[in-house]
Formats: structure tokens, sequence, C-alpha cells
């Protein structure tokens, strides 16, 4: 690790584009934790977690020419990569079929948002939540962990999809004063 | 547009984390564009998820990062590939030229070998052909030479007359009364004229032909005489005369 060169990002991003090995080693052995952690929240199975962030990699290693740095950070554009990934491998049926057994036998639902339980730990962004309000929470779990439309919150919550919006949008702020 | 209304409004950190529908994205980058104050928002925001992640850093296992790399769909492997795609069309092309010279080179030996073929060729035949007038040279001098040892051959030497350092030999058949003529030595004829051979039969010449000169040493078949007593030789206009112009004698021999 010592002997790793460190890269500014533009140069960073330029050689990835170019395909290049050793700056994917790089990124990799930067990067990975964080969004292994973020998966985690996800997926938390450990696992299962691997194998969304190796997809996570290998997309990342074929999409690189469409990040665009004036649209925002490499690490964010990969976060999202990755939460995607994630949200979709909840949304496999292997996924799903294994997640009601282990509910099953958890009996750990609380029917509100589903397998949230099982996240909840006290690293990194989980921790985080923990210091929003419950509603602000569950908000921020169900559309950023979990992958719900405003649309589907608000028919789960039974309330109106303005009133989602501003909810949501209120969570965004109090994380972002966390996180600041 | 309040610019620190949309940054408290909450819009940036939607768009950061995904949670914003197409509009209100395409709306975040055209602020962004324009207002450096929401891009520094953004980047500050952006920069705490960043850190706030890494604190929440979770080491994936360390088989992981070998399993992705052996299964990244390499560029790498293919302009190997590439290279040796590359490598070979070189080599073929390089090839394709080698043999190029390579034809030129051997069209070039078959021509050579062709013109040689035909030189010997022409050569062996004028070889043939030189072997072929040996052959009957030999033939003839092998004919000279049976009617020379015939035993009823007279040999009849003929000795310069008139100063001309000339020389001839008359053979006569005894038998068959059939002459040839010998040329050891007789200056060449000038144009129109030609040599006659003369048998003297009772003091009188009698022509026993002209003397068809050429530059051999061969017999030459001369008119048959049954009787002489000498033969001579006179040089004549082409054709031959009816008498011997005296003053013109070369040789002479008697029997």
């Amino acid at each position: 690790m010592a002997t790793t060169p460190t890269y500014p990002e533009p140069e960073l991003v330029a050689l990835l584009q170019q395909k290049d090995e050793t700056a994917f080693r790089y990124l990799y052995d930067h990067y990975a934790g964080s969004l292994n952690g973020i998966i985690l929240q996800i997926v938390p199975d450990h696992d299962l977690a691997g194998d969304v962030l190796q997809e996570v990699f290998v997309n990342i290693w074929r999409r690189v020419n469409s990040y665009d740095p004036a649209k925002g950070r490499l690490f964010t554009w990969m976060l999202n990569i990755a939460r995607n990934a994630a949200i979709d491998m909840t949304r496999s049926r292997a996924y799903r079929n294994n997640q009601k057994n282990r509910e099953l036998d958890n009996l750990v639902d609380t029917g509100v948002a589903g397998s949230m339980q099982v996240q909840v730990d006290f690293i990194g962004l989980s921790k985080l939540l923990n210091q929003l309000k419950p509603e602000h929470r569950v908000l921020i779990e169900l559309s950023y962990l979990n992958g719900y439309t405003h649309e589907e919150i608000a028919a789960l919550q039974q309330v109106p999809l303005g009133t989602v919006k501003t909810r949501i949008r209120t969570a965004l702020l109090q994380l972002r004063k966390l996180l600041t | 547009m309040n610019v620190q209304d949309y940054i408290a409004s909450g819009s940036i950190e939607s768009c950061t984390l995904g949670l914003a529908d197409a509009d209100e994205l395409q709306e975040f980058h055209r602020l962004c564009d324009q207002y450096e104050e929401i891009r520094a928002a953004r980047d500050a925001f952006e920069a705490s998820l960043e850190s706030q992640a890494r604190e929440g850093a979770v080491p994936p296992p360390a088989f992981l990062c070998q399993r992705i790399l052996e299964n990244l769909p390499l560029q790498t492997r293919e302009p190997r590939i590439g290279f040796r795609k590359k490598y070979l069309v070189a080599a073929s092309i390089i090839l394709l030229a080698a043999s190029s010279l390579l034809n030129v080179y051997l069209y070039r030996q078959y021509r050579q070998s062709d013109n040689l073929y035909t030189d010997l060729l022409a050569r062996q035949q004028e070889i043939a052909g030189n072997n072929q007038s040996m052959q009957t040279r030999l033939q003839e001098m092998e004919q000279d030479m049976q009617l020379i040892r015939n035993p009823d051959m007279q040999e009849i030497k003929m000795q310069p007359v008139n100063n001309t350092n000339s020389l001839t030999t008359v053979y006569w058949d005894v038998k068959s009364r059939d002459v040839y003529l010998m040329i050891q030595q007789l200056p060449t004829p000038a144009a129109g004229q030609q040599y006659q051979l003369w048998a003297i039969v009772e003091g009188t010449p009698v022509n026993a032909g002209v003397v068809a000169f050429e530059d051999r040493n061969g017999l030459l078949k001369m008119s048959n005489i049954p009787k002489a007593e000498a033969f001579a030789i006179t040089l004549e206009k082409t054709g031959g005369s009816s008498s011997p112009t005296l003053t013109a004698m070369y040789v002479m021999g008697k029997v």
C-alpha cells in the first residue's frame, strides 16, 4: 500500500477510461470498502454483498467511459451504481425467497420496511440514520435503501405524494446536517 | 430563482443520491452549470457522502479482489488479440512481399534458364549439323581412301610446269578406266576461270573434264579415259575449252 501511487481524480478517471488495470486496482483498493459498506446496508448477507460488489466493479470497468466529471464526483457515480445493483439484488426472485425464509426464521418483520431490521447496525449510514427522527429515517430507508419510488411510498404510507416528496426532502436535509 | 432556496430545498441531496425523477435531475444539472454556489453545495454534499461512506467502510473479503480482476472483461486481453492480429497481418504482408520477390526472382531465373536452354538447343543443333557434315566428309574421305587402296589404281604424279609451283595427282583405274584427280596444290582460279584436265592421247590433248575446284583434299571424279600417255592441267575460261591454252599449263605427268 505504501508504494501504491495516489492519483488525482481526473487522472484516475482518464486512466480508467483507457482501461488501465493498475488504476482499476487502485480504485478497488480505495473504494471497495466504502461501496461494500453501502451495499451491506441494502444486502446484509456478506456473500451476496460480495456478489453485488463484484458486479458493481465490473460495471464500473465497463461503463467508466460514460462517467461525466461535470455532473459530480467519481465516488457519487460509483455509489449510485452500487446502490442500484444492491437494490436489484434484493428484487431478484432468489433473494426474495431466501429473505422470506430468513424472516420466517427470525420473525422480526415489522411490516413496514420489510427486511430493514436485519440491516440496522452501528456502522456508517445506519449509525447516521439512527440519529434521524423515526419518520425521517423510515423515508430514507424506504427510498434510498429499498429503492421504493415516491409513489410506492405514498401508497405504502397512505399519504399524498406531495407530502412524501416534502418529507423526503426534509429528511435529506436532516441527513445533510448530520453528514457535515 | 433564489439560489439559497434551492440549496435549502433538499433537491441537491435528492438528485445526488439518485432519488429524483428525470425532470428534477435535469433542472439540477442545469442549475449546477449555471450557479457556482449550487455546484459548491453539491460538491460539499458529495464530499461528505464520500467521507461518511469511508467511515462506514466494510473491507470485502480478500479473495474478492482477485475474483473481480479475473472476471473483468479485460480490454488488455483484446488488444493482445488485436496485437496478435496486427502481427499476423504484418506477417502475412511480409510473407506476401517475400513471395512476390521470390516470384520475381524465380521468374528471372526461369527466363535465364529458358534463354540458356534456347541457346543450348541452337548450339546442339549446330553441333549436330557439324557432326553430320563431318560424317559426310569422313564418308567421302573413306570412299576416296577406298579408291586409292584399290590395287588396280594407277597413281600419276603431275609435276609443275612454267614455275607454277603446283602439284596434283591423277588416280587412274586401269580396269574401269575411271580417272580421279587429287589437288595437292593449285592457285585458286580467278573469277570466270576454271582448271581443265587433259589426257594426252597419242600426242593429242583430249578433254578429261573441268575441275570443280574447291577447298578440299578429296578425289574429284573426272571423265573416263580409255587410253592416255600423259595428263595435264591448264587454266581455261569457266566451262572449259575445246583445246588447251598451253601457256596456261600448270602441271603435267606422264603415265
